[in-house]
């Protein structure tokens, strides 16, 4: 069984922890982001017959007061980045957030989840905006907490990423 | 020879300009001559240039290609650090003997820490035994140790060693310490473990997040933490942490084991953990290592062994300190008992009780016609010998106590079934006139007894006193055919009879009755009425003076004829007529008037 550090990162409130509560396995409350600033889940795929334990590092978001703790993404093999799709701003944020990553653990394969697909009226996402994550060569996908809509492709594709695979086809 | 290196090898000048005019043929002899002449040399010459040309090249190019070779070296094996480690060792041999302070400088930052956390772990060790000396003094559980120590004359300090050492190492963990993911996991059986994966997981965190809040990192991080009687102990390596949950009381060695075993995993499986990709199966082996620090650590919570000696004794010690509670035991649930069998007792009050060293001491009262303060305490198996009793003599009221009472004074016959109805006597059944007389007189006085109606009893005589009757009444005294001249055989019986009547005449008398004994004479049917009549007189008569002759003669005795007019019935004529010539008794009782009960 092949074990990896994922760390899950976004702005305050968009929806990380209700992302994947339906999908892991936990053994801590959610009071820890509070507290430590980061919860920890696990979440099994399988890869091509292979068992990928994800060990998912869910750090607390990123806020006006506080920015994301740089320790807590070291060691990461990925981080699956959260945006709210009904807030703009939070993606904006992405980028941002990929400068702190990048500085503390180098790159690491990254994949972007623009959430909240399910809430399509408040939706403030363009077409452009997902391309523009394809050209930095960031795979990004729809999810819902709400429907489930690509919570599992987008952690089988990191899973992927981190055993190597698409690395070229990405081409981070 | 010198010469520039990177000159060809050529013929030189004076040989090889002079016969170039000469002609191929003599060119050719020339080369000839030379390879005879200068063959090995040249190839000599030639194996040297070629061996100088490439040295060049590998120092122009050794620069570039030693990291990397070093690099793949040691991936392989460590065969470049043994080759390598003589000559750093004299290198910095010789460095430390030109310039010592150099070397000073250099490993100053690394051991200064190092120094600290070693003092600083001592310390701490210390300040810790101090700390459960200092608790276990004061609790109950050192004043147990020190009698403990006192019992077996081990000194205090290693009874408390030997109590504060119990610990178990529940679980181990060990953790990659850049991503936190859990390379192995060990724990004894009963340890209740949740999912290893998060826990390593949230305590890289959570040691992250103490040392992101307190600078902490260079001090060596969170090490070690304590909830409730659960200690977790952290031990850092270079690429991965062991972290020990600890339950009871962690001895400073077992820091120093789960170092040893840190660094013995450090060196044993450097290559796995440099190149951890996420897959723990190369750390596998290590396994062992972290079983036997669960294993090890055990052992020294073993039980203490006692030898055969003291084992006799404690067992001798125990039996004596059993057979003392069985024998409080039964001495209480008999004193219970006897208490409350005397409370129960009829007649019996208990005033004081008291269980001292000097045995029991019992206080009360007691009616004579209850039950017998000794009596109940035999029956409840006390020896009365054992006991000091005081007991006062009272009267009680208590119902069963006055029908006992009254029992016991007016004596009733067997017939006569005594009542208390609220205080008053009520009386059923048959008793003598005589019992009756005295009853009524005595009734009244007995204590307790409030009236009594005494008007049903049916008077009649004891049957003692009717069975003596009917003895009587059954003897037929026989005479001869005309004869009123009594036999032997009959007069021995008739004088035999005196005494009975006697008893007879006392009973009835002592029953209240007055009795007449009439002796009545008959005849058979032959003969005259008139002669018959006389005869049975003189049948009746002759008994009667051979019972004075006897020396029964009271006034009661009377004697009657009766001839053949009051015949007795027998089986047939001639028993008839053999019964008719006799003598029977007949007694007759009559309630004695008041006169005869005042001489009473």
């Amino acid at each position: 069984m092949i074990q990896k550090k994922i760390c899950m990162v976004g702005v305050f409130a968009t929806g990380k922890t209700s992302l994947v509560r339906r999908w892991v396995e936990s053994i801590f409350s959610d009071k820890y982001h509070s507290t430590v600033g980061v919860k920890i889940d696990r979440k099994q795929v399988e890869v091509r017959g292979t068992t990928v334990n994800l060990v998912l590092w869910d750090l607390a978001g990123r806020d006006e007061l506080e920015d994301i703790k740089p320790s807590y993404l070291r060691g990461a093999s990925g981080i699956l980045y959260v945006v709210d799709g009904t807030r703009r701003e939070t993606f904006d944020q992405v980028f941002e957030l990929r400068d702190i990553a990048a500085r503390t653990i180098g790159e690491v394969p990254s994949v972007v989840a623009l959430n909240k697909s399910d809430l399509r009226a408040q939706w403030q996402l363009e077409r452009a905006d997902s391309s523009r994550l394809d050209d930095m060569g960031w795979h990004n996908f729809t999810t819902s907490a709400l429907t489930g809509e690509g919570v599992e492709e987008a952690f089988e594709w990191l899973a992927k990423l981190t055993l190597g695979d698409y690395r070229g086809e990405v081409g981070s | 020879m010198p010469a520039d290196p990177t000159r060809p090898l050529e013929p030189p000048e004076e040989l090889g300009a002079a016969p170039a005019d000469d002609g191929s043929r003599d060119g050719e002899s020339f080369a000839k001559l030379r390879e005879l002449l200068l063959g090995e040399e040249s190839r000599q010459l030639e194996r040297l240039r070629r061996e100088l040309d490439e040295s060049e090249l590998s120092v122009e190019e050794l620069a570039e290609r030693l990291p990397g070779a070093a690099a793949l070296s040691s991936s392989q094996d460590d065969q470049l650090a043994r080759a390598l480690a003589p000559t750093i060792e004299a290198g910095i041999d010789e460095s430390v003997e030109r310039d010592p302070q150099r070397i000073a400088n250099a490993v100053y930052p690394v051991l200064g820490p190092a120094i600290r956390k070693a003092i600083a772990e001592t310390m701490a060790g210390f300040v810790n035994a101090i700390n459960r000396a200092i608790e276990h003094s004061l609790s109950p559980r050192g004043l147990k140790w020190r009698f403990e120590a006192w019992r077996t004359g081990v000194p205090y300090s290693q009874i408390v060693i030997k109590h504060a050492l119990v610990f178990q190492v529940e679980q181990l963990f060990l953790i990659h310490r850049e991503t936190g993911l859990l390379l192995l996991h060990e724990h004894v059986d009963e340890a209740g473990t949740k999912d290893p994966d998060l826990v390593s997981g949230m305590l890289t965190a959570i040691r992250d997040f103490v040392s992101d809040s307190f600078d902490a990192e260079d001090e060596g991080g969170l090490a070690d933490f304590r909830v409730g009687t659960l200690s977790v102990l952290v031990e850092r390596g270079p690429e991965a942490l062991l972290a020990a949950v600890v339950r009871g009381q962690p001895p400073t060695e077992l820091r120093l084991q789960l170092e040893e075993t840190l660094e013995l995993i450090h060196l044993q499986f450097r290559q796995p953990l440099a190149k951890f990709d996420g897959d723990a199966t190369p750390l596998e082996p290590a396994r062992p290592l972290l079983h036997d620090r669960l294993e090890t650590i055990l052992t020294t919570d073993r039980p203490a062994t006692l030898g055969w000696a003291p084992r006799a004794a404690w067992l001798v010690l125990a039996l004596v300190v059993l057979l003392g509670i069985v024998w409080t035991v039964r001495s209480h649930l008999a004193w219970e008992r006897t208490l409350r069998h005397l409370e129960e007792a009829p007649g019996i009050v208990l005033i004081e009780a008291e269980r001292g060293l000097g045995g029991w001491r019992l206080r009360g009262f007691f009616d004579s016609d209850g039950a017998d303060p000794g009596v109940v305490l035999a029956e409840s198996g006390i020896d009365p010998q054992d006991v000091t009793g005081e007991w006062q003599p009272y009267l009680s009221l208590e119902p069963q106590l006055v029908l006992a009472r009254t029992e016991r004074l007016l004596e009733p016959p067997p017939s006569l079934e005594l009542e208390l109805d609220r205080g008053r006597l009520i009386a059923r059944g048959s008793a003598s006139p005589r019992w009756r007389a005295r009853a009524v007189r005595l009734v009244d006085s007995i204590p307790g007894i409030a009236g009594s109606d005494l008007s049903d009893v049916e008077l009649a005589p004891s049957d003692e006193l009717n069975r003596m009757l009917r003895e009587v009444e059954e003897v037929h005294v026989l005479f001869r055919l005309g004869s009123a001249e009594l036999d032997p055989e009959p007069r021995t019986r008739v004088e035999a009879l005196g005494p009975a009547l006697a008893r007879l005449l006392d009973l009835s008398r002592a029953e209240g009755y007055e009795t007449a004994i009439e002796l009545v004479g008959r005849t058979d049917t032959t003969g005259t009425e008139q002669t018959n009549r006389l005869l049975s007189r003189q049948r009746a008569d002759s008994v009667r003076d051979a019972l004075v002759a006897a020396g029964f003669e009271v006034p009661e005795l009377e004697t009657t004829g009766v001839g053949m007019s009051e015949p007795l019935r027998g089986e047939d004529p001639e028993s008839t007529s053999r019964i008719n010539r006799s003598t029977t008794f007949r007694v007759q009782l009559r309630p004695a008037g008041p006169a005869s009960e005042v001489m009473e």
